[in-house]
């Protein structure tokens, strides 16, 4: 049969993990680092690639599009593959956009740390970083639509929507919100004045938290949890009505970002009652996961990477939660501009994102390599350091913003304000000390990650896997 | 009509009471040999009722009598130049909100974790789940001394370790005293891990929303 002589493109997939893991450790090592800033601000010795507002573009740049895209197109790649039973779709265009997506990453953040940056949060690139992206974009979706397109299996499996509705979503976001008009080729103006700017903005900006940080890892925890726990989904009919509520609710939540701004009211109204839906999708799909996993306990005593997927479940069933209430404008009104957000953000980018990315990678590089885990002691740490970090993160930023929302309102006998902002930053430094210790434990951890599945994999060339024959698939569907 | 239930051995709720096991020297026991309470607790069946009375009730009203005590005394120390103080009927109504909210954490999280046991092979019984609450929350009641000093940084800093305490107590003891495999029980901790995140942040997010309703501090909104 010509299937035999098939095999899964799995090296792009070897290669898109090794390029996401050390995006992890240079992310965080940047995340680190200001945060160190935050309470030595001594430590950029004067020198403007040093400083605060350069490092921390780096740190969110590095972060969501090296370790979170390069981790979310390795694993598309590796289960579009087994969910169709077909190898890749353009298996050259595939190494091409990762090498692609690589040099963006790295060419993009050289740019951020000299300044060069469009002003928009998490779309800082410049006018020509917007190209090459795009066009990397395009080769994503030709890769794995193309490999849709040609599966041997007519169902499209829950995943793969999740995907899917990650690179359509992204494309369009990304291409609305980085119109503009090119002034040099460092500079650009945005299309948008005002505050149709800010709209846009946090249309693009909540909807690349939406369909990136939340639908792109739900499609990942759909295909690797059921794998793990060698279990189908708990629920396969609710995966696909979450999906929908999910995709036709997260769309419209972005004006939550702008409470109390200069945008009209029913605007800021429509985006928090759309937030406040949002957390039913949400939950269906943390309680498919958590149930699905449920029935099969016994895996656990084996397997130290079904752990990290339990618990991120458990952050992001907190993080669904935390956001919509954040949204609130009565609750907004105190925790906006407050560290309280950057506490929700972390809970979902380190107790979500990276738990559950920490969970497949463990899953997949010991089935790469062609031989067990190299130290499972060693993930096991990295499970309780990943914990206590994250917790010491959230428990830190949780203080420290609910503080600073008091403090910034609080009224003296006179209806002045009663502190100044200076005084309010001051108290602020100790949380940020247990936050650099909370990071930094973290970091530990992903260092941890690195040794131990670098050691796994050192050596090793990918395993070469042929699909199953089409009967074998028809029956697995 | 009688006042207190009776059980269908004849015993009154008090004197039923009175038969159990638990006592308050169990939160002591359980900083030193919390392995010997978790032991007890697999072979024991207290009631809801006796474990909610004659524990809980009393570890709950703990941290809003110091923090009470705290505010009157030092006012909140958010870090800033000068404390703030509150009237005491202001003080009073935040310390009870404290308390209830205390109170429904406890016993939403109790059926919670009930409601969880069937998916996890765990015994059922609310009074033994009451326990287990109990059990988990005890070093947090205990590390809320720390509320006699409102100084906010100072007490994250001492509930953080108590918090690991209790975290290290779900993980240990839920196996042993709900009679589930070890892994099983990770499962159920991580579980009700997630809940009790959830419950937390709501507990900050009501705060702010009262303080918004002018329950609370005075703030310019």
């Amino acid at each position: 049969m010509s299937e035999t002589a098939e095999y899964y493109r799995d090296r792009v997939v070897t290669a898109l993990v090794m390029f996401s893991i050390i995006w992890a450790v240079l992310g965080m090592l940047a995340g680190v680092y200001v945060a160190a800033e935050l309470v030595w601000p001594q430590l950029d010795f004067g020198q403007p690639w040093l400083s605060y507002g350069r490092l921390r573009t780096l740190h969110t740049n590095g972060i969501v599009f090296g370790f979170g895209v390069s981790a979310l197109m390795a694993t598309a790649f590796y289960s579009v593959q087994r969910t169709s039973h077909v190898p890749l779709f353009a298996p050259r265009l595939a190494w091409v956009v990762c090498y692609a997506w690589q040099l963006v990453v790295l060419v993009g953040g050289i740019s951020l740390l000299m300044g060069v940056n469009a002003s928009k949060e998490y779309a800082e690139l410049e006018w020509p970083f917007d190209i090459a992206i795009t066009l990397a974009w395009v080769g994503f979706a030709v890769v794995f639509f193309g490999t849709i397109a040609t599966r041997r299996i007519k169902p499209i499996y829950v995943s793969n929507w999740f995907y899917g509705g990650l690179i359509i979503v992204i494309a369009m976001l990304h291409i609305v919100n980085s119109l503009a008009i090119p002034v040099t080729l460092t500079k650009s103006y945005s299309l948008f004045p005002g505050a149709q700017d800010a709209i846009v903005q946090w249309w693009y900006g909540h909807n690349a938290v939406g369909f990136l940080l939340t639908g792109g890892f739900l499609g990942m925890m759909y295909y690797f949890l059921p794998k793990q726990a060698e279990r189908p989904i708990w629920s396969y009919r609710l995966s696909i009505v979450a999906f929908w509520a999910f995709t036709y609710s997260y769309i419209w939540a972005g004006p939550h970002h702008l409470h109390y701004n200069a945008i009209p009211e029913w605007v800021q109204s429509l985006g928090m009652v759309m937030s406040l839906i949002l957390l039913a999708p949400s939950w269906a799909t943390m309680i498919n996961g958590i149930m699905t996993v449920s029935t099969a306990s016994e895996k656990l005593k084996t397997d130290p990477a079904l752990k990290f997927i339990v618990l991120a479940l458990a952050f992001y069933g907190l993080a669904t939660f935390e956001g919509p209430m954040m949204a609130i404008r009565s609750v907004n009104v105190i925790s906006h501009f407050t560290e309280w957000t950057i506490g929700h953000v972390h809970s979902g980018a380190l107790g979500w994102n990276a738990l559950i990315t920490f969970g497949t990678f463990y899953f997949m590089v010991p089935r790469l390599a062609g031989r067990p885990l190299h130290s499972v002691k060693l993930a096991n740490i990295h499970f309780w350091l990943a914990l206590a970090g994250v917790m010491l993160y959230i428990l830190a930023m949780w203080g420290a913003g609910v503080s600073q929302g008091l403090l910034w309102l609080s009224l003296d006998e006179l209806g002045e304000l009663r502190f100044s902002f200076t005084d309010i930053m001051a108290s602020t430094a100790p949380y940020y000390l247990l936050r650099l210790v909370g990071g930094t434990i973290f970091l530990a951890g992903a260092v941890l990650m690195a040794f131990n599945l670098y050691m796994t994999m050192a050596g090793q060339a990918t395993v070469r896997v042929s699909p199953p024959s089409v009967a074998a698939g028809e029956a697995a569907a | 009509m009688e006042l207190w239930p009776r059980f269908a051995d004849g015993q009154h709720l008090f004197a039923r009471m009175k038969s159990t096991e638990l006592s308050p020297a169990l939160i002591i026991r359980l900083l030193f040999q919390p392995r010997a309470v978790f032991d007890e607790l697999s072979t024991t069946r207290p009631s809801a009722y006796s474990v909610f009375f004659r524990l809980a009730l009393w570890i709950g009203v703990v941290p809003p009598i110091f923090a009470f005590v705290g505010a009157s005394l030092f006012g909140w120390r958010l870090g800033a130049v000068e404390p703030i103080f509150f009237p005491t009927g202001v003080l009073v109504a935040i310390s009870v909100a404290y308390f209830l909210t205390l109170l429904f954490g406890f016993v939403s999280s109790a059926i919670v974790s009930q409601w969880m046991a069937s998916t996890y092979g765990a015994r059922h019984s609310l009074g033994i789940h009451f326990a287990m609450v109990t059990v988990v929350g005890a070093p947090l009641a205990v590390g809320s001394i720390i509320h006699l000093f409102p100084h906010v940084f100072i007490n994250i800093l001492v509930l953080v370790p108590t918090l690991i305490w209790s975290m290290y107590l779900l993980y240990r003891g839920l196996p042993v005293v709900l009679q589930t495999t070890p892994e099983r029980g990770m499962l159920m901790a991580s579980s009700l891990i997630g809940y009790l995140l959830v419950a937390a942040v709501s507990l900050l997010g009501i705060t702010v929303v009262l303080w918004g309703q002018g329950i609370g501090p005075r703030v310019g909104i």
